[in-house]
């Protein structure tokens, strides 16, 4: 079998011959950048080959490597089939880049109210005197430490086996674990000695491409490991639609199993990371939308994607993590977020739970953008839910230069509105290799600013400037020269990603109107705007209201909660009172279906115009326009 | 009688003035001065606007013109200049409106002969013009400035700005003091959204007639009326970027089906009925300007709509801004023409 050697860490590995470089990878456990899932689309996980001869088509995927790149030997890893031993350089670009978010605040706000404990017991050996069974000896043990009384606890036959044998040779000491399940309490272990340090939970946001883990001590709370990884569904679709039409062709328990190793994967990756044994983790929470928590728990989501479109629950569910082919602690428990419906799933209960919208009297809004988008308003008494595409131009896709927050990405622009001599910042401070979401944005802002394109985003061609020009099929204008760049071309936003930007804004910002429609209140009566997602954490808040993507509140009103799902999934993790909460929740957003609203149609044209086509909702924005028309006379 | 009116409308639609006489400027018979309406026509009464207009649509080429128009023209069709002074001498339109249509020929270069046109149009029609242009961004620069300055000073009206192409025909509007159709695609907030680009490139809302499209009667028009109607109401609750007054073509109703393959004997007449209906009842739903392609139309509903609106007096001289008196004898029409158009 040939051997993979990866580069800068000598990890070595042996595959069949026929695997790809990213197979290689992901036996070794290195977690590359895969945003297309391995289907040579993306171009995101360039690697170096240093020796060996792998099979690549390098003239088929040209378009993905700069000249430096192909001196180099680049190959798309995920393309790249090996024939025989080679050795391989990843640069830490094609690495999946964790995304930070905010710990400290998770801790501060949820309280600390595990659902798993452990007792150390030093239990006094039987007697003639004192003939009480092992099992009951060891139950009055855990309530004499302040656990639940004897009654409550249920014991399973598999403990009750071991419990003779772990007694006796602890010489009595030992350490119990003791879970909370649905009406009363398991004792899921006996261990001999005390092992009450070695106490783990994980947090899991299981989300349509991506896997998020975070290892924690149920002892104190703290993180211990964070991993991530592409969830391995993509072989079976790329988007949840292809995902659900699988299942419906029989392909459900196949789903489940990549739902349950993609997991796994995570969960040995984190475990490892915080350098402890996954035989310790005893509960893990998970957090993910509804059609992805469905096939985890294998129920068939066949019938969600028709009209009426219910899912089968939306109360949460809990299961022994064995069940759903997690690879943790036999007996482990596995706690799943509800979900409000199809398209509503238990990640928007769990941002909604991180934002602390639920506990709020005055109104909140919460944004989480993706490819798609979920709105929620409401305060602790109701709320408003919905759904829609935004398309993912605010991802970088469908824009010419349009790239995800990686390394290289212009994140801030900023126009000289005299000179119209654009400033940026790359991701990294690297050289520039595309625009990502938050940059578009800037630049929308900025070329609506200086009247360089209308408010429908066309671009006034008539203005006489270098960076002004007629693309090969659409008005451009350039935001980095050739010779500033890392790929040897220009980089431009032509008039169609303009489009494009304000066909994806106005979905978003109609959709927050039609709720507040709904809901009969007006911009003023917003107390908070949070953003979920990994796309508000660079967002400059102001550009976001000035080209309309959400209703113009005070800039101070807006706070960015970055990934909520995983947020959410640690403070249930973490706080088993809050998991009631969670179903509460669910229970209180009402979901309104746009398609099935008339009057969103409306309120997504109105919203197709920058920033809106009623500036009157726009204050701000509107001073800011007067002011540039006067300036440019 | 006359109905209560149920709103509490403040607003009202603003005027445009089309075409100038020799004391204002220009070289028509006439000048109409369009909009001002506080209503919707004949919700309560009397009708609060202008009578809408007439105005009789001809063109430079006429290979794409409807079948049954030119199977009507035969051997009366001339040059634009003698189509429009006949027309307007035979047919009594209120206004002549120019498609240069040649203009969309491939590769179409030749400006100097719009300027001709629209210049012998002008000389051989007395009445205020409305010229559609070009349809191709390309060329709407040169085209645009030809027509505006061959009828600068006779307050054209010029056709049709688009949310794509709006800049050139603004320009010529404004350096050649012109009115600008502004046409959206069936919808209030796309309407809405060309007028505010229109006036923050400098054209006043007094130069902007609105446009919403005018789908056939039968193939949709009920998507127009209704925006016409939504378009009129949003203005007079207060929507300054929508209280402009409308012009509404029935030109879509000469290539249906019905009108397509009618008998031969009878072609001529489905398509006046068809281009009447569709145009009284744009009317009716507040155009201030129906256009039509059928010479035959243009009495007939000139009839109707003096029957409704009142006296064709009104057509004499500088329009005042309010009817004197509304006649509310709509049968007058009926009367006098005998049964409508296709019943008999």
């Amino acid at each position: 079998m040939p051997t993979v050697t990866f580069l800068p860490t000598f990890r070595k590995v042996e595959v069949n011959p026929g695997a790809t470089i990213l197979d290689a990878a992901q036996k070794a456990g290195i977690n590359m950048n895969v945003v297309c899932g391995g289907q040579g689309k993306c171009g995101k996980c360039i690697v170096y080959v240093k020796s060996g001869r792998p099979l690549f088509d390098r003239d088929q995927f040209i378009r993905f490597f700069s000249p430096e790149e192909l001196d180099q030997g680049a190959c798309l890893a995920c393309q790249t089939t090996i024939i025989d031993n080679v050795s391989v350089f990843i640069p830490e670009n094609s690495l999946i880049q964790e995304q930070q978010i905010l710990i400290e605040t998770v801790e501060q706000e949820s309280g600390f109210f595990p659902a798993v404990w452990k007792y150390f017991l030093e239990l006094t050996p039987p007697s003639l005197d004192d003939p009480s069974p092992d099992l009951s000896r060891l139950l009055w043990g855990i309530n004499r430490q302040g656990g639940p009384d004897d009654r409550k606890i249920y014991v399973p036959l598999e403990v009750i086996r071991s419990i003779p044998g772990v007694l006796r040779e602890s010489g009595w000491k030992i350490t119990a674990t003791v879970a909370l399940v649905p009406g009363g309490y398991r004792l899921i272990d006996v261990e001999r000695g005390d092992t009450t340090k070695a106490l783990y939970g994980v947090a899991i946001d299981l989300g349509t491409t991506t896997i998020v883990a975070y290892v924690r001590s149920l002892v104190d709370g703290k993180v211990l490991g964070i991993a991530s990884n592409y969830n391995r569904q993509i072989s079976c679709g790329e988007d949840i639609l292809s995902r659900v039409n699988y299942a419906r062709k029989g392909g459900l328990s196949r789903l489940q199993e990549l739902a349950a190793e993609s997991i796994n994967i995570a969960i040995t990756q984190a475990a490892n990371n915080a350098g402890i044994d996954r035989e310790h983790i005893y509960e893990v929470v998970v957090a993910g939308n509804t059609i992805m928590t469905h096939i985890l728990m294998g129920i068939d989501p066949a019938y969600m994607i028709e009209e009426p479109y219910v899912p089968v629950v939306r109360r949460y569910l809990t299961s022994a993590a064995i069940r759903a082919g997690l690879v943790v602690k036999e007996n482990a428990g596995l706690f799943v977020f509800p979900a409000v419906s199809d398209f509503i799933g238990g990640d928007i209960v769990a941002d909604v739970l991180a934002s602390g919208m639920a506990e709020h009297d005055e109104v909140s809004l919460l944004i989480d953008i993706g490819t798609n988008f979920e709105v929620v308003l409401g305060t602790k008494e109701w709320m408003f839910s919905c759904a829609g595409a935004a398309g993912p131009a605010l991802e970088g896709g469908e824009v010419l230069f349009g790239m995800r927050a990686n390394p290289g990405a212009i994140e801030k622009v900023s126009l000289d509105l005299h000179t119209l001599e654009p400033t940026y910042q790359t991701i990294n401070r690297v050289k520039p290799r595309g625009i990502c979401g938050s940059g578009l944005i800037d630049l929308l802002a900025d070329l609506l600013q200086a009247c360089i394109i209308d408010r429908t985003g066309r671009i006034n061609t008539s203005i006489v400037h270098p960076r002004i020009r007629l693309g090969p099929h659409f008005p451009e204008f350039v935001v980095a020269w050739k010779d500033e760049t890392d790929i040897g071309k220009d980089i431009v936003i032509t008039e169609n990603d303009v489009k494009n930007l304000i066909m994806s804004k106005a979905s978003i910002l109609g959709a927050c109107i039609t709720l507040m429609n709904q809901a009969g209140i007006s911009r003023h009566d917003i107390a908070r705007v949070y953003f979920a997602g990994a796309f508000g954490n660079y967002l400059s808040k102001e550009n976001a209201i000035i080209i309309g993507l959400l209703p113009e509140v005070p800039l101070d009103r807006i706070s960015n909660i970055g990934n909520g799902a995983i947020m959410g999934a640690n403070i249930a993790l973490l706080n088993r009172r809050k998991r009631k909460v969670l179903d509460e929740i669910a229970r209180t957003i009402a979901y309104v279906e746009l398609n099935a609203e008339p009057s969103f149609m409306d309120e997504y044209t109105r919203a197709c115009f920058l920033p809106h086509t009623d500036l009157a909702l726009f204050p701000m924005v509107e001073k800011l326009l007067d002011e540039c028309r006067i300036r440019r006379g | 009688m006359g109905l209560q009116t149920l709103s509490s409308w403040t607003g009202q639609i603003g005027t445009v003035v089309l075409g100038a006489t020799r004391s204002e400027g220009g070289s028509r018979s006439i000048s109409y001065s369009i909009g001002g309406e506080r209503d919707l026509p004949f919700l309560g009464s009397p009708p609060s606007g202008h009578r809408p207009l007439v105005a009789y649509e001809i063109c430079d080429d006429l290979s794409i013109w409807p079948p049954v128009i030119r199977e009507f023209l035969k051997d009366r069709i001339r040059e634009p200049g003698a189509w429009a002074r006949e027309a307007g001498d035979q047919w009594k339109p209120d206004l002549i409106r120019l498609f240069l249509t040649s203009t969309r020929k491939r590769d179409f270069r030749d400006f100097a002969a719009i300027r001709r046109t629209v210049e012998e149009v002008l000389q051989q029609s007395p009445l205020p013009l409305i010229i559609e242009g070009s349809t191709d961004q390309a060329i709407d620069s040169e085209v645009f400035a030809a027509c505006g300055e061959a009828g600068e000073g006779e307050r054209l009206l010029l056709g049709t700005a688009e949310a794509g192409r709006y800049r050139s025909i603004a320009a010529a509007a404004l350096a050649y003091g012109h009115a600008v159709i502004a046409q959206s695609p069936i919808d209030i907030n796309l309407a809405k959204q060309l007028n505010i680009l229109l006036r923050e490139t400098g054209v006043p809302e007094n130069r902007i007639v609105i446009d919403p499209y005018t789908g056939a009667l039968g193939y949709g028009f009920e998507y127009s009326y209704s925006v016409m109607e939504r378009i009129r109401t949003s203005a007079l609750k207060g929507d300054a970027d929508l209280a402009m007054p409308i012009i509404s073509g029935a030109s879509d109703t000469l290539t249906v089906r019905e009108v397509r393959e009618a008998d031969p004997g009878i072609s001529q007449r489905v398509a006046v009925t068809w281009e009447f209906y569709t145009a009284l009842s744009s009317a009716l739903a507040g155009a201030s300007i129906v256009c039509v392609r059928h010479p035959q139309t243009i009495p007939l509903l000139l009839d109707a709509i003096d029957a409704l609106w009142g006296g064709a007096q009104e057509l004499q001289g500088v329009r005042g801004s309010h009817l004197p008196h509304v006649r509310h004898e709509t049968c007058q029409w009926q009367r006098r023409r005998g049964p409508l158009p296709l019943s008999g």
